[in-house]
């Protein structure tokens, strides 16, 4: 089966964990609106005739329900993956802490709006089902200004004083809180939507495969099945000619074989260092004591041209392996780059000369303004193949193959 | 005469094979095993000059069979594979394996193979050799790939670490590392992703 890219790359890693960071930009701008809330209703507390413990008991108790509103947020991390609802096993303590808070620091500083805006709040950070929470919003909302505006002509807050301001606060938190929410649920979307795209694409290319191999393979069977039906039929009339099918049916085989297979590595390429690095693994675990220098910025090298001389002199002194060193060098000469392999070889092992099977790549170097040297050394061989640097020039290394 | 041995589960491919071997004048097909197993003890009763030994087979695979008889006898293995897996060729190598080419040549090609292994030289298909040449690069570092192969049955961490005499929290520290490299989410995924790209 073809090896296509369907693994996270590296890019949908990083946007995982930009995910992550908005979920705690999110979370923090939240909890920093809950708490300054605390903050300004205390210090309203303290600035307000009455109950000298009335500023202990928002403040502090403020903390307490603060605390269990960052528990209901991190429930609302998590409710992506859980079923819509409210599992109120879990949401049952953070709500009696809102309501107990909301009935004391009601009473303690006389203000309605204040005994309503915890569970208001804490409310609006559940996990609803779709819809709703935007009503629940509008409705507390509506709610807490009504409250205010009682609170205001009972006289628990002189109208015009700075105390407008705390209440103004209480009213709007519950849908500042939530706009924040909402465009956390946005970021999840579009995330997930990334996701999806990218494995309809990498589907999308399978299928691409699939239906080029069966075209491929169609075409092929066809031929070899009419092939096969010629030679059939020529068999007792003329052995000869039913022979020549019979070879012009293999010939097919093998074309189908090689097609399926171009396909197959269509998308198979490594950079050129990689290249040669896993030349210098090979021939290693061949037993060979490999030298291998390879430049830092190899992969730069023109892949088309070099890639076949590495692909060729590996095969050949692994085939020709009686050798027992051999050094693999990739580096920059002033005239490009310039690849160079040296080993030795068994005389006795040698039953063809090492360098054959290179003239169909010479061609292709000379082709590309380079230059191919075979060199034998007393016993040392060596291939130095030479190319102009291709700066700035695309490599087509697709065609290489 | 060359004496071979032929080993691969699938039936017609093997008799086909043997049937076209032996039309070979100088080679003799001593023995036809449908396993690895049976063609380890087949090649120790009988050491043949040749093994011819596919890759794919249930039990052990043709380079296991290759590695223990490079061990014990004096004969020489050739391994044929439908579809060379990465790093299949290196491991062929270095368990002593002389030649390795695909099923798809033909018997003449695999004659020829065979004579020249049994004549002492050793032969890698170049299609073979180029698809080893572009196997993906693993991006773990030694000891990473060391942690993973110790875990690779699935050990805990601490017996990976008394493995390899290291710190649990090295090992913890490792295994994030390769995590975070091959972006997958627990170590027994990276477990068969580095298996599948022949990194360990």
């Amino acid at each position: 089966m073809v090896d296509l890219p369907g693994d996270p790359s590296l890019g949908a890693r990083q946007l995982a964990r930009g995910i992550t960071a908005t979920w705690w930009y999110t979370f923090s701008a939240v909890v920093f609106l809950e708490l300054f809330l605390v903050l300004v209703w205390t210090l309203e507390a303290f600035a307000s005739p009455g109950d000298a413990t009335a500023p202990v008991v928002v403040g502090a108790g403020g903390i307490i329900w603060w605390l269990s509103t960052a528990v209901l947020l991190w429930a609302y991390r998590h409710r992506v993956d859980a079923d819509p609802g409210v599992p109120w096993t879990r949401i049952a303590l953070p709500l009696l802490i809102a309501a107990a808070y909301g009935a004391v620091a009601g009473l303690a500083t006389d203000s309605w709006l204040l005994a309503l805006m915890p569970i208001a709040q804490s409310a609006v950070l559940l996990n609803w089902p779709k819809g709703v929470r935007l009503r629940i919003v509008v409705l507390t909302t509506a709610l807490l200004f009504c409250l205010a505006f009682i609170d205001g002509a009972r006289g628990a807050m002189e109208p015009g004083a700075p105390g407008w301001l705390p209440a103004l606060y209480a009213i709007l938190i519950p849908a500042m809180s939530v706009s924040s929410l909402w465009w956390w649920d946005v970021l999840v979307t579009v995330d997930r939507a990334r996701a999806s795209e990218s494995r309809l694409a990498a589907t999308q290319e399978r299928l691409r495969v699939a239906t080029d191999v069966h075209d491929l393979q169609g075409h092929h069977l066809q031929v070899i099945a009419l092939q096969l039906e010629l030679a059939e039929r020529l068999m007792g009339l003329d052995p000869d000619a039913a022979l020549e099918q019979l070879q012009a049916a293999r010939v097919s085989v093998d074309e189908a074989r090689q097609g399926t297979r171009d396909l197959a590595t269509r998308f198979r390429s490594v950079p050129l260092g990689d290249e040669v690095a896993n030349a210098r693994d090979l021939l290693t675990a061949a037993g060979l004591a490999v030298e291998a220098e390879i430049a830092a910025d190899a992969d730069d090298a023109p892949a088309s041209a070099l890639g076949p001389v590495i692909r060729e002199t590996t095969t050949n002194v692994l085939r020709h392996g009686a050798g027992r060193h051999a050094r693999l060098t990739l580096r920059r000469v002033p005239e490009g780059w310039r690849y160079e392999v040296t080993n030795d070889v068994d005389a006795e092992a040698a039953g063809e000369p090492v360098g054959s099977g290179l003239d169909g790549v010479r061609r292709r170097i000379t082709e590309a303004g380079g230059t191919l040297e075979i060199r034998d050394e007393g016993g040392d061989f060596a291939v130095v193949v030479t190319v102009p640097a291709n700066d700035g020039v695309s490599d087509d290394r697709g065609g290489s193959r | 005469m060359i004496r071979v041995l032929l080993a691969d589960d699938e039936g017609m491919i093997r008799s086909a094979l043997a049937a076209l071997l032996r039309l070979e004048g100088d080679i003799e097909v001593v023995a036809e095993c449908e396993d690895g197993e049976r063609a380890l003890a087949e090649a120790l009763r009988l050491t043949p000059d040749v093994c011819l030994l596919d890759l794919e087979m249930p039990g052990l695979d043709g380079v296991e069979v290759a590695e223990r008889l490079n061990r014990a006898i004096a004969t020489r293995c050739v391994v044929v594979t439908r579809h060379a897996r990465p790093g299949v060729l290196r491991r062929a190598l270095a368990s002593g394996v002389s030649g390795f080419l695909p099923k798809s040549r033909g018997a003449d090609q695999v004659a020829d193979v065979i004579r020249r292994v049994a004549a002492g030289a050793r032969y890698v298909d170049p299609e073979i050799a180029a698809d080893a040449l572009s196997d993906e690069r693993s991006p773990l570092t030694d000891r990473e790939l060391d942690v993973l192969r110790a875990g690779r049955r699935g050990q805990t961490t601490g017996q990976i670490a008394k493995a390899l005499s290291l710190a649990p929290g090295t090992v913890r520290n490792h295994i994030s590392a390769v995590l975070a490299k091959l972006s997958v989410g627990t170590r027994q995924q990276a477990v068969l992703l580095a298996e599948e790209r022949g990194w360990i």
